[in-house]
């Protein structure tokens, strides 16, 4: 929908700069030069600015992360018919929007999270395009117990949960990571031999 | 004078130029979710977009 509203703006841009183009008497008069302010500069400024937002938007998607290749085995990590298996049960079960299912636990849930979550999808962007991406991908720094606990901190299932009671102050600490007890991860390596959920495709 | 107006003439009609082809491509990579249409976007069509209003903003600011 606001693709749309987007491209109807761009549009009517469109067309003003080519009336303009076409008659170019009309900026002689006074609205004419207000008329050719609009068009040259204001409409084009805001239509550039909703359609970043609307691509940066766009690149929460799990489709926009899983459409690079090498993305593509942790994609098919979260079919894994499994339940042990971390991203495949949250996804499967709808723990996480299936739709964002890639940014929901790979973003940082801080002030600028988002920013830095960007900044490392610029970095991707440049790596996949202008470089060689590395054969075995991997996380710049280790997971982070905070991005779990932002949905599980406080959830019945999460704090009546024997281990968890008795770790939690080292678990809010991130002394001990969540990954500790929950090892199975992606595990791109074996996808191939794994036995797949055959459920709705993204 | 003439020739100062026909100058003027002349670069709006570049910033033109370059607006609708910059809103165009930028029109365009808004149909898909892809990071290529991302790069686009930002590489050639935004681009586009500033190198033509910076024209225009340059032929009104000169005239």
């Amino acid at each position: 929908m606001a693709n749309y509203a987007v491209v109807t703006l761009i549009a009517l841009s469109v067309l003003l700069v080519a009336l303009l183009l076409r008659r170019p008497s009309l900026t002689a008069i006074q609205g004419g030069k207000i008329l050719a302010f609009v068009a040259f500069f204001v409409l084009p400024v805001i239509a550039t600015a909703l359609g970043a937002s609307i691509h940066l938007e766009n690149s929460t998607s799990t489709q926009f992360c899983l459409s690079c290749h090498v993305m593509q085995k942790h994609g098919a990590s979260l079919y894994i018919d499994d339940p042990t298996y971390v991203p495949a049960a949250h996804f499967q079960n709808n723990r996480i929007p299936k739709d964002h299912a890639c940014y929901t636990c790979h973003t940082d849930y801080t002030m600028f999270g988002d920013v830095n979550a960007k900044m490392r999808g610029l970095r991707h962007l440049y790596v996949y395009y202008l470089a060689t991406p590395p054969a075995k991908l991997a996380l710049y720094e280790p997971f982070k117990n905070r991005e779990c606990l932002h949905c599980h901190d406080g959830a019945r299932s999460y704090e009546e949960t024997t281990p968890h009671k008795e770790m939690k102050e080292q678990l809010s600490s991130n002394d001990m990571s969540c990954l500790t007890c929950h090892v199975k991860i992606h595990d791109v390596a074996n996808i191939e031999k794994m036995k797949k959920w055959k459920g709705p495709g993204l | 004078m003439s020739d100062s107006r026909s100058r003027t003439e002349r670069e709006l009609r570049t910033a033109a130029y370059l607006l609708i082809l910059g809103l165009a491509i930028e029109a365009i990579t808004l149909q898909w979710a892809h990071p290529t249409s991302f790069v686009v976007f930002l590489t050639i069509g935004a681009v586009l977009v500033l190198a033509g209003m910076a024209v225009y903003l340059f032929a009104i600011v000169r005239h």
